[in-house]
């Protein structure tokens, strides 16, 4: 998908960062006063979810940049943190939650990286095992043609030993990755999903087999990987297809350079259903059988998710028997028939993970608590 | 000359009544009160006010009326404007009515900003808000129109039903009607036999000839009351299967507990969550040991397990 026009907020027109940008992209710019003047540019438009991936707007986070993940309320929550370096994407994947998100949702980068970087000194300075991810609000690889966050990042977390960063992506826009000094405490990551998902729900993404071959290329690179599986989606023919893409997984990437895979099946808030049978009406993944949980949001019905999930862990199983497999944003009970332990006996689920990082990225152990 | 009027052409046409039954005892009695508005059309006339009443005449066996005659070249606005006020100062219209008054309007090159003030200047006060939605009404499908003139469908569900396709908005307005049903039941088949349509790519007027569906619709035997539950568990478990399914199973479950009419077994809504509710009704001490003699029973009872590990 193509950037047609930035929007840069007066404040930050002289920041390095943004004449980077400007001269990389080399689109049409228009100076704005702040946010909500972009806001109001994208609502005019007929489908401002469609507009507010077609422009850039540069500006300060003038917030925090590390955030706990928000998770939901009754489901197990992983613990993560979520390094805030922009929000939204230019893919279109139907199920995002991000087209609910912000009002309305614009492509938005940060450049106040000194800001960045002082505030992830401090956090990285307390030394504690941390699991830190740019993948949350945005994708982390889409910026990579026209910005130098992640080798600014990787670099940071290479020079400490008690913190992990993971790049979460569908892209595979890999290559400013190659030639860094990562110390391991980089996780290149992947969500996954059939390929049959991948054509019809998630527009201009990397196909499965080039998203596998960016992870091999990176493993390769020294980097430890994880793969999600989220969200998971129930159609006919979906547990074969699951089964392919995890065999196809472990015939590209190591399963012992894993540090992570996490399952999650879809689930959304109510708001997002009509703004998916607005702008997808082809698409047929809110009319399975969801049920509103404790937390408001829609998922499947509870034995559907246990079923799909213990099929897939079944296939994990049999390539990675010792692979770190976790659930997001499930409950004890979900956990237990899915997975056969509740993360309490394991001494929780950020334990769990930390352990994983602590193992695969060589990270002080004994500062972990 | 009663002649020489062209009642087809029905451009200032706002009425939805046709028949002009109730009107020919009166005119009988005392004449035409009210002269109607015609528009020199040579050689003839069209009517500009007073369809039914000139209907009325007709009936009446009449030749010659007396008419206020408007030149050939009247302005069409003013025409309009017309037979709006002439409607809407005697009678509150209905939606249809309304929709073409709107339309009449519109067509005398009001603003749509101002539609609804201009309204309201010739004694149809309409919010703003419902503009939009009540000008798109004279142009639904005439069975929609007719839905709404019957009150079987409301505004809302009429410009919903016309988002679908034809066949499917009539099949469903059929539904409706034949099983008497109020909004909200209409809204709740809607949704099912929409998203059943949606997710398996069939069409809604397909999915309402299927067996079990075409089996109530048509069985004259059973109650309206019955039919509807029985349309409604119907699309339900066709919607929902596994829900439904664990549903049944769950009623099946509680009742080999035997739990009474003083005990409530509740599952967490959707079987989402691990928490159950149990309440016991009791009036006194030897009801409520009663129950307790019961609660004993149901601990040990293997249904209960059952319905505990989902």
């Amino acid at each position: 998908m193509r950037i047609s026009k930035l929007f840069i907020n007066k404040q930050v027109a002289d920041y390095p960062s943004t004449r980077s940008i400007q001269s990389r992209l080399n689109v049409p710019s228009e100076s704005v006063q702040n946010a909500r003047q972009v806001y109001a540019a994208i609502s005019r438009a007929a489908d401002p979810v469609q507009k507010g991936k077609e422009v850039l707007y540069l500006t300060r986070n003038r917030g925090a940049f590390l955030k706990k993940c928000p998770g939901t309320s009754h489901y197990t929550c992983c613990d993560y943190q979520i390094l805030h370096i922009g929000t939204f994407c230019y893919m279109d994947c139907t199920y995002c939650v991000l087209q609910t998100y912000f009002h309305p949702p614009i492509l938005q980068y940060f450049v106040n990286h000194d800001d960045l970087m002082a505030e992830l000194d401090s956090v990285l300075s307390q030394k504690k095992v941390l699991r830190i991810g740019t993948g949350e609000f945005t994708d982390s690889l889409i910026w990579e043609p026209w910005t130098d966050v992640s080798s600014l990042l990787v670099q940071r977390f290479a020079k400490q030993n008690h913190a992990v960063l993971e790049l979460k992506t569908k892209t595979t826009a890999v290559g400013q990755l190659k030639n860094l000094a990562h110390n391991r405490k980089t996780i290149a990551a992947w969500s996954l999903n059939t390929k049959h998902i991948i054509s019809t729900e998630e527009r201009a993404t990397a196909s499965l087999s080039a998203r596998l071959k960016a992870a091999a290329r990176c493993e390769s690179w020294g980097y430890p990987l994880a793969f999600h599986f989220d969200p998971l989606i129930i159609y006919d023919g979906c547990e074969a297809d699951y089964a392919g893409v995890i065999e196809d997984l472990f015939a590209h990437v190591a399963a012992d350079n894993i540090v992570w895979i996490s399952l999650g099946t879809l689930r959304f808030p109510s708001s997002l259903k009509p703004i998916i049978q607005n702008r997808f009406p082809d698409s047929k993944i809110v009319y399975e059988e969801f049920i509103t949980g404790p937390d408001g949001k829609m998922r499947y019905f509870k034995p559907l998710r246990i079923n799909i999930y213990r099929k897939i862990i079944a296939c994990i199983r049999q390539h990675a028997p010792d692979a770190t497999i976790y659930l997001c944003m499930e409950n004890d009970e979900i956990w237990r028939k899915s997975l056969g332990f509740i993360p309490d006996t394991v001494g929780g689920l950020p334990q769990m993970l930390d352990q994983s990082a602590v193992r695969h990225c060589q990270l002080d152990q004994d500062v972990s608590c | 000359m009663l002649a020489d009027v062209d009642s087809d052409d029905t451009t200032f046409c706002i009425t939805t009544r046709t028949e002009p039954d109730d009107l020919v005892p009166s005119i009988r009695k005392l004449g035409l009160m009210h002269a109607p508005v015609l528009k020199q059309n040579p050689p003839g006339y069209i009517i500009v006010c007073g369809f039914r009443r000139i209907a009325a005449c007709r009936m009446l066996g009449w030749t010659q009326i007396y008419a206020r005659v408007l030149q050939r070249n009247f302005d069409f606005s003013e025409m309009a404007r017309l037979a709006v006020a002439d409607n809407a100062m005697q009678r509150p219209l209905n939606l249809v009515e309304t929709s073409r008054a709107l339309k009449l309007l519109m067509a005398a090159d009001t603003e749509k900003e101002v539609l609804a003030a201009a309204a309201a200047e010739l004694g149809l006060p309409l919010s703003p808000a419902i503009v939009p939605k009540l000008e798109k009404i004279c142009d639904l499908p005439q069975p929609i129109q007719k839905g709404i003139l019957a009150n079987a469908i409301d505004l809302s569900m009429a410009l919903k039903l016309d988002r679908f396709e034809p066949g499917d908005g009539q099949a469903l307005l059929g539904l409706f009607n034949h099983l008497k049903l109020g909004l909200n039941r209409q809204r709740e088949l809607l949704l099912l036999l929409e998203e059943i349509s949606l997710r398996e790519g069939i069409p809604i007027q397909q999915l309402m000839t299927e067996k079990p569906l075409k089996d109530v619709l048509e069985n004259t035997e059973i109650d309206r009351s019955v039919k509807r539950q029985k349309v409604r568990t119907y699309l339900r478990r066709r919607r929902f299967p596994m829900i439904s399914k664990a549903e049944m199973q769950y009623k099946a479950f509680v009742k080999q507990l035997k739990l009474g009419s003083n005990i409530n077994l509740m599952p967490p809504k959707d079987f989402e969550g691990m928490t159950y509710t149990m309440t016991i009704r009791f009036d006194n001490q030897k009801e409520l040991k009663n129950s307790k003699e019961k609660l004993e029973k149901i601990i040990h009872h293997p249904d209960l397990g059952k319905i505990l590990d989902g």
